[in-house]
């Protein structure tokens, strides 16, 4: 794939990074899944594009919740 | 930077106006100087969060049941962690235990802290900004003045403690993380206005008290239908799911259980939806 095409992918992972280092940072709290969800964000982007990558990390921070049980759940 | 990449989303102008009108609320109608308008705004979050913590709090006694079988997990895989944490997270589904941390509450508590960032940095946020005699101005960087620093040290002890009430473990590499963290974080709030110092003190000390009374609640109620219950041994609650390292909780530390039971609902799981990011 071309660097343009991929271009929003970089763009996607950027956020991620921006909010891992930013507000991220003073949240000292986990992640109950396996990958946590930044990491896990990073890699739907990175295997299915920006918008797709993105619904599919949405999807898994509102699983992210105090009544989910967690466990392991890579990206498919 | 962080100013930079903020102030380009247009979701944030809207938070601020929200948080406007929340300190507004506690200033105008209920006559609060601006800085308790911030602790009072601070306090309103936490009691919402309420009924997430208590939820919480019966996950981390559900993982306390199960901690024996956990801690042979974690021998067993002793040299994969992500081996190890794989099939703790399995364990955990088998079960159908809870692990207390998630990242829904966390993000509901970042909104927050953008919107009083914005409005704390804005020109128009005027009038007595003090804060009991020590702090000349909530709108400015704590370096700018003596109390400024004081504050700074109160926040580091508050999150000291509220490390310490959140997280159960009692593992060395955590414990010395845990140590680390505020002063880490000081490195990175100092650039910020003092009033999100004195938020992060206040959400520190609820956080505090809610562990006390959580506590002194345990110590009365010995812990109902826990039958199986064959050790005190408690799991941790990792750290530094910010940082992309997952969840890996871990069996160590004596801690008293809490009161109640858990019975976490399972999650359907279905393809996406959503839209947002962390």
């Amino acid at each position: 794939m071309s660097a343009v095409l991929r271009a929003p992918r970089y763009a996607g992972i950027g956020l991620v990074w921006a909010w891992r280092l930013t507000v991220g940072v003073l949240f000292p709290t986990s992640c109950k899944y396996e990958p946590s969800c930044s990491e896990y964000a990073i890699q739907a982007v990175r295997k299915h594009g920006l918008v797709k990558g993105s619904a599919l990390a949405g999807w898994r921070l509102l699983r992210c919740n105090p009544w989910s049980h967690g466990g392991h759940d890579p990206v498919r | 930077m962080t100013h930079l990449l903020l102030a380009t989303i247009p979701v944030f102008s809207q938070l601020e106006s929200v948080m406007r009108h929340v300190l507004n609320f506690f200033h105008a109608s209920l006559g609060l100087p601006w800085a308790w308008s911030i602790i009072a705004t601070t306090v309103a979050v936490r009691m919402l969060l309420v009924p997430l913590t208590i939820k919480q709090i019966h996950s981390m006694q559900s993982l306390q049941l199960h901690a024996p079988e956990m801690k042979r997990i974690q021998q067993k895989y002793k040299h994969d962690k992500q081996k190890q944490n794989e099939e703790l997270m399995k364990f955990y589904r088998e079960n159908k235990i809870n692990p207390a941390a998630s990242c829904l509450p966390m993000l509901a508590q970042a909104p927050v802290f953008i919107a009083l960032y914005y409005t704390l940095k804005s020109a128009t946020f005027t009038g007595d900004l003090s804060f009991l005699h020590f702090v000349p101005s909530i709108a400015e960087r704590p370096t700018s003045f003596w109390g400024g620093y004081v504050l700074l040290g109160i926040y580091v002890l508050s999150q000291l403690f509220s490390s310490y009430f959140m997280s159960t473990t009692a593992q060395p590499g955590q414990r010395v993380m845990l140590m680390i963290l505020p002063l880490f974080i000081v490195g990175f709030i100092y650039r910020f206005p003092s009033g999100l110092t004195l938020y992060w003190v206040t959400t520190n000390l609820w956080t505090v008290g809610q562990g006390l009374i959580t506590r002194r609640l345990v110590q009365k109620t010995p812990a109902p239908a826990l039958e199986k219950r064959s050790s005190r041994a408690a799991p941790k609650e990792d750290d530094d799911g910010t940082a992309g390292n997952g969840a890996s909780p871990e069996p160590t530390a004596p801690k008293p259980a809490p009161a109640a039971n858990a019975q976490p609902r399972q999650v359907r799981r279905k393809k996406s939806t959503g839209g947002r990011r962390r």
